[in-house]
């Protein structure tokens, strides 16, 4: 479990560089020492003390409450800790959380920790040592630690249950328990105070990369996970908190002058903003408003005094927090996510009945903003056109078109009665141009601010965006632009002719003010006739040109690959995603086809498919496919051409050149290969926990399941036949209603009833389990670099036995069988295996030697013993031997009622070789029973 | 836009009307004769055919760039009389006559521009070689086109061997019998005199190439050239050159040294531009998912984007605008060719036919046909949006 430093932690300042890498070089070794002393820890004393020590260089530990939890010696040795000062302690923090001190230490904690010692410490020394790793550290350290540990994958159920159980936990307490978004929050604020006024890309990368993974949270928590992680009530205290949190940090920079305010905030914004437009993206948009609409009304009634009737914007923008409700919306750059905001804030605020003023003021309050950037431009624009040319009319000219003069009055009254002051401030303009028109002696100046010389850019305006308007409207000159206003009246009706219920219609009224209006007129006129011209240009019009069809599919540009060779080569190309994606897609479907060449190429293709990396090509959310094609094509090619892809594979299991993961492959598409191959279906280890799935009262009784009434199964004896030796039973089944009655029973035997013949011939594994076999048995106890499987690859270890179970029980009661069996009972002997410290490889072992006493043919036991062939007899006796002692000892429950099947297989193998045995007497008579005899235990002989 | 509009169902894209099959390798590139109904192509193996539009059947073939140069591109236009021009990966231009039995056996005369790059050459189109009338540019008031290279006199100091009277015959007569293609220094645009096989200028001018603030260099090959004559230039060739960074120049040849015009519509290199029978605009598509129509503006010497069309798999090849200038068509790397209304710059039509890349699409001069070409071996014949035979009404109208 190598850890490897995260690379999206953003480079902080250079400044102390040297003594800082010191430190955290520092920091890295008391975590390999702490490692070490985990690894080879053999009781919760050793591990406690070992945290311990990394624990109070970092955090101010209680060392006493710790020390009582534990034994002697270690309760000393925790006692004699050096203690470090306050400032001591927050170097080596700093170092400790962003050298890569922390994911590694992290890696231990959650993994070996958690999965092995966690229980056997004592609550309170939990809290102290294990817990303030997480709870105390920075919660962006933590969580980038702790999240993504959340789709690991654990093989055992019940590693998979401790492990997620307790990361679980932990994301619980920091961050729901421990307010760590709020924190988070804070952090990026701070992180930026000041800084240099710049948020740099990689900093924007790494905050959406922090946001992007803490809503994703709740997608991956187990089902079974703690309710506080299920999407609704998660998002509802992320959100809660990261409300609060953003409101809070405004304020503090509202107060504090001399920080780099914008800076600091845009970041904080950003951070916001990504993570409201996740939140919403996830579908939980209506969890937010409803956590964002009590927040906002407080906000307001904080604002406003209670005997207040009437609300003025001024009331509002003098309260501090109003800036973090007036930016909130402008942090959310996803414009779908806005819309939906938009749309659920409207929903939920006419079902919550709240009144119509105090919801156009919320959404004022937080749309504002967003207003003022972008239709305040355009406002702006359409202003400076219609004051431009105020400037240039007469008086008389004014007075001849009386549409003019009413036109402007009905706007600018309504303009001035905007809520925002720059509309206010255009219209007051526009009112000053006009009176100046009227009476150049007697200017209206409706606003102290107002000047001589009204600026048409209203300062927001580049030179740039003003000149067009400017063009268009002089180049129309003075009586156009009367015609379009009187125009203006009739488009009017056009321009309101969205119906909109309730509280919206407010907002789109402060938009669509009359001179507005008439101004799109204006432009539509333009465009008219622009294309009018355009037409003249043109000889006969663009009326004969329809669009055809314009759906496109991209099923032609797929690749189609023809030739194996072709796969394994775009299989190699890891810059063409899309290509190996397809390559991927396609190979089992083109294997299955086996091609003359599958032969030549299958090896080569093996190879390509272990090493393709799946979560590099696909896409985000779909590597699990990727995986499962890659899985399949594997399998398919073991099973269309056995030897040549074994061959490959054996090799590869143990190269240095494959990872964990590949080896993990390796194996599990061995296993299904061996199962496709002998047509066996077993039950899927993911789904049941246990490895056995042992309800049939016999070995080799079929499962009870069945219709109800059915009877009890009975044995068919055939004798005489070739198949003498498979069991056949049979039961009275009731026939289903509806059903026509033209049999009575129905037959189970090894194959499937109809043709036994075909059936048994059908398993052809038992050719190919040599292959599938021996290789793997050979050097899995080396040790050599990259691969250690009796230690640090335990997992590996334990599926690779698993799948040797299963290939034994894939040829059960074939020769081969028999063959095979003395092999793999001597490889899971080996003290290494059999008495390994994880409870997963003794399951491991127990399943396999299971699966051998499920496949051995009692005939072969027999003859075994007859002939004297020690292999057999003293493994068999040394499965009973282990498994009793399992059985009585092992700590892992699991493991205990593996080893009780196991002995019931036993003695089950036992009953029928004792059979097998006197079979044999009767038929050679006069042989004396074998001496071996008492090797064999009858069952329920010495059991109890 | 086009999605605004109404959902209801629409016809499926036409097939083509007829495939040209008979290439052994990948078409590059492809053109109709100005009049007679013949159809010619190159492919990547040096083999220029010429097919009858009318039956389909290859009329003639020859082997027109030896072995692994290949036919880069062929172009024919009313200007160049019953002559066609081939560009082989070769270094060469050459020039093949029209007979009666098709392609003449041997080149009438090569030219050696001993360029080896990705640009198609193109020849110098005027708004008088477009017959149809309609047209809001009416050339009658114009001189005829004439290059006056006698002005540079930079550009004689650098071909010192031509003689100014040369100049005068061979640039004075008409703009047809040039061609634009980029240079042996790839960064850099030519223009050729054809039939006496000589450089006339070199864009930007040699002796400014050499500063540090070349106009030029830094934006890699030339992937695209058009030669045009608009009429507001009184005759001088005008050029638009697309290079590898995306970014599209506006040359006057009046101004050798610097462009007119520098634009940038594409993120990566532009490989093909197109301009319209008015010279008033254009078409121009690249590597990046994104065809651009722009619009040029003469008097200020400005060019400005008019429409920009999204794509949904990346890479032009090839672009065209039909002479009457109704509608465009792009051939992409994705097998598509694309036809969009040229005024509006809606989607009209993917057509999907080839099996390979496209790498050309062309307009008959009637309007009437299109062609389009692929790596896929083939040329497809396409029958789109007919012109209707232009009634008097409609004359009247456009008065």
């Amino acid at each position: 479990m190598a850890s490897t430093q995260s690379s999206s932690v953003p480079s902080r300042g250079g400044g102390g560089g040297d003594g800082e890498k010191r430190l955290e070089a520092l920091a890295l070794d008391k975590v390999a020492e702490a490692a070490d002393a985990v690894a080879s820890a053999a009781c919760a004393g050793e591990v406690v003390r070992a945290v311990h020590a990394v624990a109070s260089l970092l955090f101010p530990v209680d060392s006493a409450t710790v020390a009582g939890t534990v034994e002697e010696p270690f309760r000393s040795q925790i006692i004699e800790a050096a203690t470090l000062s306050n400032d001591e302690r927050d170097s080596w923090r700093c170092a400790f959380y962003q050298g890569p001190a922390f994911p590694t230490m992290s890696k231990i904690l959650l993994g070996n920790v958690a999965m092995k010692w966690l229980r056997k410490i004592h609550a309170s020394a939990r809290n102290e040592i294990y817990d303030s790793f997480f709870v105390k550290g920075p919660p962006v350290e933590v969580i980038q630690a702790l999240i993504p540990a959340l789709s690991e994958k654990e093989d055992s159920k019940e590693d998979h249950q401790t492990f997620f159980s307790n990361l679980e936990r932990l994301l619980i307490l920091c961050l729901l328990d421990n307010k760590g978004v709020f924190q988070i929050v804070a952090e990026f604020a701070s992180s930026n105070k000041h800084g240099d006024g710049i948020v740099n890309p990689d900093k924007t990368i790494f905050i959406s990369r922090v946001a992007q993974l803490l809503t994703s949270v709740p997608d991956k928590a187990r089902l079974g996970a703690s309710a506080a992680l299920t999407s609704p009530s998660f998002f509802k205290d992320v959100i809660s908190q990261l409300l609060a949190g953003a409101e809070a940090v405004t304020v503090e920079f509202a107060a504090d002058k001399d920080a780099n305010e914008h800076c600091a905030l845009s970041s904080m914004f950003h951070f916001l903003g990504e993570v409201l437009s996740r939140v919403s993206r996830r579908g939980s948009i209506g969890i937010l408003v409803a956590e964002l609409i009590p927040r906002i009304r407080n906000h307001l009634h904080r604002c406003v005094p209670a005997d207040y009737k009437a609300i003025s914007p001024n009331m509002i923008e003098h309260v501090s927090q109003s800036q973090f409700w007036f930016n909130m919306v402008e942090a959310m750059r996803d414009q779908h996510s806005v819309e939906r905001l938009t749309e659920e804030l409207l929903r939920q605020l006419a079902s919550n009945h709240i009144s119509d003023g105090e919801a156009y003021w919320i959404l004022w309050t937080l749309f504002n903003q967003s207003f003022k950037r972008l239709t305040v431009m355009r406002n702006a624009d359409i202003t400076a056109a219609i004051g431009l040319c105020l400037e240039k009319l007469t008086k008389k000219e004014l007075e001849t078109t009386k549409d003019v003069l009413n036109s402007i009055l009905q706007g600018v009254s309504c303009r001035l009665e905007s809520p925002i002051d720059l509309i206010r401030k255009m219209a007051s303009a526009i009112a000053l141009t006009f009176s100046k028109v009227v009476d150049p002696k007697n200017p209206l100046y409706l606003d102290e601010n107002c000047c001589e010389n009204v600026d048409w850019e209203f300062g927001i305006l580049s030179p740039k965006e003003i000149k067009a308007p400017l063009q268009a409207v002089e180049s129309r000159k003075k009586p156009k632009t009367c015609e379009n206003k009187r125009n203006a009246g009739e488009k009017k009706e056009k321009a309101i002719k969205h119906d909109i219920p309730g509280v919206r219609a407010k907002i789109v009224e402060i938009k669509l003010d009359h001179d507005q209006r008439s101004d799109t007129a204006t432009s539509e006129q333009f465009e008219e006739e622009f294309d009018r011209e355009s037409m003249n240009t043109d000889a006969s019009g663009d009326s004969s040109l329809e669009p055809y069809d314009l759906s496109d599919d991209d099923t032609d540009l797929q690749k189609k690959f023809s030739h194996l060779s072709d796969l394994a080569a775009a299989l190699r190309k890891p810059d063409d995603s899309d290509g190996v994606d397809n390559a991927l897609s396609s190979a089992e479907k083109f294997v299955r086809a086996s091609p003359d060449e599958l032969r030549h190429n299958s090896g080569d293709l093996v190879r390509a498919l272990v090493h393709v990396r799946c979560s590099d090509v696909a896409m985000e959310g779909e590597e699990d496919s990727a995986e499962e094609k890659r899985q399949k094509a594997l399998i398919a090619l073991l099973v269309t051409c056995p030897f040549e892809s074994l061959d490959v594979l054996t090799k590869l299991l143990y190269s240095s050149s494959v990872d964990v993961s590949q080896r993990i492959l390796i194996i599990d598409a061995m296993t299904e290969a061996a199962q496709e191959l002998a047509e066996a279906k077993i039950v899927k280890t993911e789904h049941h926990g246990n490895l056995i799935t042992d309800t049939s009262p016999s070995w080799l009784v079929p499962s009870n399941r069945g219709p109800p009434g059915a009877g009890p199964w009975r044995e068919v004896s055939e004798p005489g036949t070739l198949l003498s030796w498979s069991h056949r039973y049979e039961r009275e089944v009731p026939s289903r209603s509806g059903q026509v009655k033209s049999g009575k029973s129905r037959k189970w035997g090894l194959g499937k009833a109809k043709d036994l013949q075909v059936g048994w011939s059908r398993n052809r594994f038992p050719l190919y389990a040599a292959a599938f076999m021996l290789p793997v048995m050979q050097g899995y106890d080396k040790r050599s670099h990259g691969v250690d499987l009796l230690n640090r690859d335990f997992v590996v270890l334990g599926k690779l036995i698993y799948m040797l179970g299963v290939c034994m029980k894939s040829m059960a009661m074939h020769p081969e069988a028999s063959a095979l069996a003395p092999a793999l009972l001597d490889m899971i002997r080996s003290r290494d295996v059999s008495l390994h410290a994880e409870a997963y490889v003794r399951r491991s072992v127990l399943f396999a030697a299971s699966c051998i006493l499920v496949s051995l043919h009692p005939s072969y036991v027999a003859s075994s013993l007859i002939e004297g062939n020690k292999d057999i007899s003293t493994g068999l006796e040394w499965i009973r031997t282990w498994a009793l002692q399992v059985a009585e000892s092992d700590p892992d429950t699991e493991c205990m009622s593996m080893a009780m099947t196991c002995l019931r297989l036993h003695s089950e193998m036992a009953l029928q070789t004792s059979r097998a045995l006197e079979s044999a007497d009767h038929s050679k008579a006069g042989r004396a029973l074998p001496s071996k005899l008492d090797s064999i235990i009858i069952p329920f002989g010495n059991m109890m | 836009m086009a999605s605004i509009e109404q959902p209801r169902r629409r016809r499926p894209p036409p097939d083509p009307i007829a495939v040209l099959r008979g290439h052994r390798a990948a078409v590059n590139d492809t053109c109709f004769h100005p009049s007679l109904p013949l159809l010619f192509s190159g492919a990547a193996d040096g083999e220029l055919r010429a097919w009858d539009t009318a039956s389909h059947r290859t009329v003639s073939s020859v082997w027109a760039h030896a072995g692994s140069a290949g036919v880069y591109s062929v172009a024919a236009g009313a200007g160049l009389g019953n002559k066609i021009i081939s560009q082989g990966r070769d270094g060469t231009c050459k020039c093949w006559g029209i007979e009666e039995d098709g392609l003449s056996r041997k080149p009438l005369f090569t030219v050696k521009t001993s360029t080896y790059h990705f640009c198609k050459m193109s020849l110098v189109k005027s708004p008088s070689t477009d017959a149809r009338s309609g047209s809001s540019c009416s050339t009658s008031d114009v001189e005829p086109p004439r290059v006056s290279i006698e002005q540079n006199t930079e550009s004689r100091g650098a071909n010192p061997t031509e003689a100014p009277q040369e100049h005068d015959q061979c640039t004075t007569s008409n703009g047809h019998n040039m061609l634009a293609i980029a240079g042996q220094e790839s960064s850099q645009v030519e223009l050729w005199d054809i039939t006496n096989a000589r450089k006339i200028i070199t864009l930007p001018q040699a002796c400014s190439a050499d500063t540090t603030d070349h106009p030029t260099k830094r934006k890699g090959l030339c992937m695209a050239v058009q030669a045009f004559i608009p009429c507001e230039s009184v005759g001088y060739v005008n050029i638009l050159s697309s290079y590898e960074d995306g970014s599209t120049l506006w040359w006057d040849v009046r101004k050798p040294g610097l462009p007119l015009s520098s634009v940038k519509y594409h993120s990566e290199s532009a490989l093909s531009i197109a301009i319209d029978g008015f010279c008033n605009g254009g078409i121009s598509g690249g590597a990046d998912d994104k065809v651009v129509m722009f619009t040029l503006d003469h008097p200020k010497g400005t060019i400005t984007l008019r429409k920009e069309i999204e794509l949904e798999r990346s890479g032009i090849a090839g672009t065209a605008i039909r002479p009457d200038n109704k509608i465009a068509a792009t051939a992409g790397w994705d097998h598509r060719i694309r036809v969009y209304n040229y005024n509006k710059g809606n989607a009209l039509a993917v057509l999907k036919y080839h099996s390979d890349s496209c790498n050309a699409v062309t307009f008959s001069s009637d309007s009437k046909l299109m062609a389009s070409c692929s790596a896929d071996t083939t040329v497809a014949l396409w029958e789109l949006y007919p012109p209707k035979p232009q009634s008097k009404v409609e004359i009247t109208q456009t008065d």
